[in-house]
C-alpha cells in the first residue's frame, strides 16, 4: 500500500515534469537556431559519404567491374519492365471483358 | 502483492517470450509487384457480405501495414470483415537498394493505381471505397484527385494534406540548411532510423513517458498485450523510396504543392477539387504527428457535395488501434460506408439494420473543415 502511494506521488511528479520538459522542448527543438546548424551539419555528413560512395565506385568501375549502382539500375529496369508487361496484362484483359460483354 | 510489483514480475516473465504475434486475420496475396502486395482478407463464413463494395485500406509508405490488423481484439480489418465488409489492403513490403530509383509516380500512381484497379475488378459496380492512413492517405487522396475513375468515396484517416504548420516536421523540411538531396544522393532509400529519429523529436519525452506507463500498468494483461504490439509495430519501420522521398518533401513538405493545386501525377494535374466522390477527414484531437488543421485541409478543397470531419479524441495510433476503437471510430466509419453503399441511383438494397444517413446524424454536430484549413 505504502509502495504505491509513492509511486503514485512519484508518477504525479514525472507527468508535471515530462508535460513541462516536453513543451520546453518543443519550443528549442523548432528554433531556427538550432535548426540551422543541424541541418548544415547533417547536409554536410550526407555530402561526405556520397563523396567517398562516388569515389569507391569510381575506383571499382576502373577495374572495368559492375558497382553497387550499376547493379541497383540494373535491377530497377527489371522491375519496371515487369510493371510494363503488368499493364499490358491489364489492358489485354480489359479488351478481354469488353468483347465478352 | 501490489499491482506494482505484480506488474513488474509480469514483465520479467515476458521478456523471455519474443515478439506478440501480428497480422492474425487470415488473409490472401491476391496480387504482387515489385515488393508490394495486395491482400485480401478472407471473408468469415459465419458472416454474409452486406456490401456491396470493397474497402480498399491504403497505410503508410514507412510504415507495416498489419498496425491495421494487430491482434484479435485490436485489428480494425478483422473488426470490417466481422461487419460483412470485402477488405483488400496493400502491404508495400520492404523496398530493396535498386527501389532507390522508384519515383512518387511509381507508388502513387502505378502501384496504388494498379491496387485499386484489382480491387475494382472484383467489385460489382468497378469502384471501391478507399481509406487511406497517415501518408497512405496523402497517396489515395493525390491518387484520387488524379484519377477518380474507381473511387467509390475517400475517407482520409489522419492523413497530412496541409504540410505548412508550425510543427517540428513542417519547420524542419522547410530549413535551408536542410538539404533532401544529399541524403538520397548518400544512401539511396532514405534509412528509417533516419526517419524514426525525427519523429521522436517531436515528443522527445515519450519514450521515458511509455516506460513509466509501462510499468504502471503492466498488470494488466490486456494492457500489456496491446503495449508490446503497437511496440513491435513502432520498431518495425519500412526506408522511403529515394526518389519517391525527394519529390515528397521538396513538393509537398516544402512547396505545399498539393494545397496550392499545383501538385502532378505522372504528368496529369492532382487537384483536390477534382475530388467530387463522398470525403470522410478523420482528425484526432491529440495527434502530435498529423495536426488537425492538416488533415482537416482536404475539406476545405475538395468539390465534393457529401463531405464531413470526424474529429475524435485520442491520439494518432492509439485512437485508430485501441480496443476503445471498436467503440468509436470504426462503427463510424462502418457506417458511413453502408451509408454510400446503398445508392438508390444504382438500385441497390440497404444492408439490414443499418439506416443511411446515421452516420451524416452524427458527424453533424462535428465541423465541415478544421479550424484554419
Amino acid at each position: 500500500m505504502q509502495t504505491e502511494t509513492i509511486w503514485d506521488l512519484w508518477k504525479k511528479g514525472f507527468t508535471a515534469w515530462e508535460g513541462a520538459t516536453a513543451s520546453y522542448l518543443e519550443k528549442v527543438l523548432v528554433n531556427p537556431s538550432v535548426l540551422g546548424p543541424a541541418g548544415a551539419m547533417l547536409t554536410a555528413a550526407m555530402k561526405t559519404k556520397a563523396a567517398s560512395d562516388k569515389a569507391m565506385s569510381a575506383w571499382w568501375a576502373a577495374w572495368g567491374l559492375p558497382n553497387r549502382r550499376d547493379q541497383e539500375r540494373a535491377l530497377h529496369k527489371l522491375n519496371q519492365m515487369e510493371s510494363r508487361l503488368l499493364d499490358l496484362e491489364e489492358k489485354l484483359e480489359d479488351e478481354r471483358d469488353a468483347r465478352v460483354k | 502483492m501490489s499491482k506494482l510489483f505484480d506488474g513488474l514480475k509480469k514483465l520479467v516473465d515476458r521478456a523471455g517470450r519474443g515478439l506478440p504475434p501480428v497480422g492474425q486475420t487470415p488473409h490472401d496475396v491476391v496480387f504482387a509487384e515489385n515488393k508490394w502486395r495486395l491482400l485480401r482478407f478472407r471473408p468469415r463464413p459465419d458472416v454474409a457480405r452486406r456490401f456491396r463494395t470493397p474497402i480498399l485500406l491504403v497505410p503508410s509508405l514507412i510504415n507495416r501495414w498489419y498496425i491495421l490488423d494487430l491482434q484479435p481484439g485490436r485489428s480494425f480489418a478483422e473488426w470490417l470483415v466481422a461487419q460483412g465488409h470485402d477488405v483488400y489492403i496493400i502491404d508495400w513490403g520492404t523496398p530493396g537498394a535498386e527501389d532507390r530509383y522508384l519515383t512518387f509516380d511509381d507508388v502513387c500512381d502505378r502501384y496504388l493505381g494498379r491496387a485499386l484497379r484489382q480491387v475494382a475488378r472484383r467489385s460489382p459496380d468497378g469502384v471501391a471505397h478507399v481509406l487511406g492512413y497517415c501518408l497512405g492517405g496523402t497517396l489515395a487522396t493525390i491518387h484520387a484527385a488524379a484519377r477518380p475513375e474507381r473511387v467509390a468515396s475517400l475517407v482520409a484517416l489522419a492523413a497530412p494534406i496541409d504540410f505548412h504548420d508550425d510543427g517540428l516536421l513542417s519547420v524542419w523540411t522547410r530549413t535551408p540548411t536542410f538539404d533532401v538531396g544529399a541524403i538520397v544522393d548518400a544512401f539511396g532509400n532514405v534509412p528509417w532510423p533516419l526517419m524514426q529519429a525525427s519523429f521522436h523529436l517531436l515528443k522527445p519525452t515519450l519514450n521515458l513517458a511509455k516506460v513509466v506507463a509501462l510499468v504502471d500498468r503492466a498488470w494488466d494483461d490486456e494492457f500489456l498485450d496491446g503495449f508490446l504490439a503497437t511496440e513491435r509495430w513502432g520498431n518495425d519501420n519500412v526506408s522511403f523510396p529515394g526518389e519517391c522521398y525527394r519529390r515528397y518533401i521538396e513538393e509537398l513538405y516544402r512547396g505545399n504543392a498539393l494545397v496550392r493545386g499545383a501538385f502532378t501525377l505522372s504528368a496529369r494535374p492532382a487537384r483536390l477539387d477534382a475530388i467530387d466522390c463522398p470525403v470522410l477527414a478523420v482528425t484526432f484531437g491529440h495527434d502530435h504527428i498529423v495536426p488537425r488543421a492538416s488533415a482537416g485541409a482536404l475539406l476545405a478543397g475538395v468539390s465534393s457535395p457529401d463531405q464531413a470531419e470526424l474529429h475524435l479524441a485520442g491520439g494518432h495510433v492509439g485512437a485508430v488501434v485501441s480496443r476503445k476503437a471498436a467503440q468509436t471510430l470504426w462503427p463510424q466509419l462502418s457506417r458511413w460506408w453502408a451509408a454510400r453503399d446503398t445508392d438508390e441511383a444504382r438500385g441497390l438494397e440497404p444492408p439490414d439494420g443499418d439506416a443511411p444517413g446515421v452516420a451524416h446524424a452524427e458527424m453533424a454536430t462535428a465541423p465541415a473543415a478544421a479550424p484554419g484549413a
